[in-house]
């Protein structure tokens, strides 16, 4: 079939799915133009004047892409981008055909697109981008994946199938390991921290590669900042963290924004400023300056417009009720919620909080990792706990097995919600912490009560 | 009286970390606590000096293939204090990874060998099935849930007994009906969950038998367990 054929088709099925409210067309025009073209990926993506970035990793895709579009985007750059969610190939099909006119022109000339580690292998061979950004790699819906060497192996596999240029973090033994997939080492940066306030929590016990990725020994760290994130290097001499090209220095955590200077290898340093609390965030802006850096964007354009960036659909989302203040905070995996422990709710007293724990797919099935979290590092916080969602109960034993005790358990999410707002006090604030699905479920929930954003992007 | 104390050998909590499972070190060591008595964590690590003999009882969690190769050549080092302190009646629990390695060992899929220790008279072979989901067995310690995530086939020989046989679930191969396996009071099992939180009287079982070799305790105190019924048949109740 010819390819304006199956544009049409494509684009036929985007529109009524929109009409008929089926959200905002998400993955089935993709889906079905796949089918009809298992080629047709790929010859979108060539219609990609400056080609295409991929930005993939455990935790941080869609905060990153977000921070990156908002920077190339108040730079004058027409982009392709999928949404948060759609990350595997279909996604981004959808996405290109989003963009195609019926005459199958493309408007935008850089596609930014997020991918799930395990896409990787099928995405970057379709898309040839002409740069991958590694993130991070956390142990994550092992249901799904098996192993986390093997999620390893398929993001390696992706970045063989190109020439792309590679951004990979330096604290991150596993993501710089990813350096032998490269096409040559010239293509290989990094980015890494120099110190991290505070450094790791005392009973963070995620640690999920840790080892030598040559020899399997334990890796000797210097600095740990949460996880396998740190400065490392193997007994035996295999293999060392390698040194960064662009560096995060003198960081400055506040509750609602953190501070940083980045180093770029020369006597100029870049001070950056963004709107969002957490080490992790920092990670994120500095991987989108990174990116930026690489398509030569002016560093003073770099800085002003992180400092306007916000944070992804539900990653750190203030939402406001008849003045009551709600957090919601996406948690994925024992990484990500140490992270929102020690950015959220660690240096605080006596505030309010929601678990929300669902094992659906999306979600992961196994729920297990939350064994793996740090909740006793909240001992001598005061804080008072809900437990939601369908495995309530099992955040609920958890719960008791850290000594923490909690003032309630209700799977039922809607219920949990509109009781926990109830009692909330005129401005107080309350913090929803919400696994994937049960994040959709609280959303809906709150846009009953006023607006939520259905923003996806 | 100085407090009557139990100590856990955690084996390779660094490699072998990444599926929860040191909940069951939290349960074990909470609900001695809560109990009166004392608990102590020795975790061993490759290369470390480890003196088995002083431990009263043994963990040993799920990991990665990469951990499990350094680790199954490690482990050899302890395999007759291993197999002495079984003989001695020391509770040993070991999940996954670990299982696989007080077994035979691993032969995976590439054909490498990963050597084990032979404790449980099983051998266990990759395959490219990964075996997933919730798993209920029946034992006797009651009916036990968790959340099997391996893709080796663990094989019993004739005469070794299993932990118990498969309500819902692969177990051990996904075909012979039977999870884990038994020797004395040593238990191996696929079931992540992790298995002791939600599965009280296993937990209490091996607590018991712990505190009966070092100071003849012969009965415990029971606990409220309400929680944990409540998280065990919510459990019970998702699909496979």
């Amino acid at each position: 079939m010819p390819t304006i054929l199956t544009i049409w088709i494509a684009k036929v099925i985007l529109s009524t799915s929109r009409r008929l409210g089926r959200g905002s067309g998400g993955a089935l025009p993709g889906l079905v133009a796949e089918r009809i073209d298992s080629d047709i990926g790929r010859k979108l993506a060539r219609k990609l004047g400056e080609g295409s970035i991929i930005i993939t990793g455990t935790n941080g895709k869609t905060t990153t892409a977000k921070m990156l579009r908002k920077v190339l985007e108040d730079s004058g750059r027409q982009l392709v981008a999928n949404r948060a969610g759609s990350n595997l190939s279909r996604g981004i099909v959808s996405a290109l055909i989003e963009h195609c006119t019926w005459t199958g022109r493309l408007h935008g000339e850089l596609g930014i697109f997020e991918v799930d580690e395990a896409a990787m292998p099928a995405v970057a061979a379709m898309l040839q981008p002409q740069l991958i950004l590694v993130l991070n790699l956390f142990r994550d819906q092992l249901d799904r994946y098996g192993e986390l060497d093997t999620t390893a192996a398929l993001v390696g596999q992706g970045i063989a199938s190109t020439k792309a240029q590679l951004w990979l973090n330096s604290d991150d033994p596993l993501v710089a390991s990813l350096a032998k997939y490269a096409s040559a080492p010239a293509e290989v940066r990094y980015f890494g921290l120099s110190h991290a306030p505070g450094g790791k929590l005392r009973h963070d016990a995620t640690a999920d590669s840790t080892n030598c990725p040559i020899c399997g020994r334990a890796l000797i760290y210097t600095k740990t900042f949460f996880g396998h994130m740190g400065h490392y290097s193997c007994p035996q001499g295999h293999f060392d963290r390698p040194n960064p090209q662009l560096v995060a220095e003198h960081l400055k955590l506040e509750d609602d924004e953190s501070k940083f200077n980045l180093n770029f290898g020369t006597t100029q340093t870049l001070a950056i400023s963004i709107d969002l609390p957490g080490v992790y965030n920092i990670y994120n802006a500095m991987a989108a300056a990174a990116v930026a850096q690489s398509l030569e964007i002016p560093n003073q354009s770099i800085a002003d417009s992180l400092a306007k960036a916000e944070a992804a659909y539900g990653r750190v989302e203030k939402i406001s009720i008849d003045g009551k203040q709600l957090y919601l905070l996406l948690i994925k995996n024992p990484t990500g919620f140490n992270q929102v422990i020690q950015t959220f709710l660690l240096n605080k007293k006596q505030q309010k909080v929601v678990f929300l724990i669902n094992d659906n797919f999306a979600d992961g099935r196994d729920v297990s990792w939350l064994w793996d979290v740090a909740l006793e590092e909240l001992h001598g916080c005061w804080h008072q706990y809900w437990s939601s969602g369908i495995r309530a109960q099992d955040m609920a034993l958890r719960l008791k097995y850290a000594d923490l005790d909690y003032e309630g358990v209700n799977e039922n999410v809607s219920e949990t919600i509109n009781n926990f707002i109830a009692q909330l006090s005129e401005d107080e604030t309350g913090y929803l912490i919400p696994t994937y699905t049960a994040m959709r479920e609280v959303r809906k929930v709150l846009g009953t009560k006023t607006l939520v954003s259905e923003d996806w992007l | 009286m100085s407090q009557r104390t139990v100590s856990i050998l955690h084996l390779y909590p660094r490699e072998m970390n990444i599926y929860g499972d040191r909940g069951n070190i939290l349960t074990l060591v909470q609900r001695l606590k809560w109990r009166g008595f004392g608990a102590e964590v020795v975790e061993a690590g490759i290369g470390d000096e480890v003196d088995v003999p002083e431990a009263d009882i043994v963990f040993g969690g799920g990991g990665q293939d990469r951990g499990q190769i350094a680790v199954g050549i490690d482990l050899q080092r302890h395999a007759q204090s291993l197999h002495d302190a079984c003989i001695r009646c020391v509770p040993m629990l070991t999940i996954c990874g670990t299982y696989q390695l007080f077994g035979h060992g691993f032969t995976t899929l590439e054909g490498q060998e990963i050597p084990g220790i032979s404790l449980f008279k099983a051998q266990t072979v990759g395959s490219t099935q990964r075996m997933i989901g919730n798993e209920i067995v029946d034992t006797d310690f009651g009916r036990l849930v968790g959340f099997e995530n391996h893709s080796g086939r663990t094989l019993l020989d004739a005469g070794q007994a299993p932990l118990g046989k498969v309500v819902q679930g692969f177990g051990n191969d996904g075909q012979s009906g039977y999870e884990g396996a038994r020797l004395h009071n040593a238990f191996g099992a696929y079931l992540h969950g992790p298995v002791l939180p939600k599965n009280p009287a296993f937990a209490d079982f091996l607590i018991l038998q712990a505190l009966k070799n070092k100071y003849g305790v012969s009965e415990l105190e029971p606990l409220d367990d309400s929680v944990e019924q409540a998280a065990a048949k919510s459990a019970m109740n998702r699909p496979q």
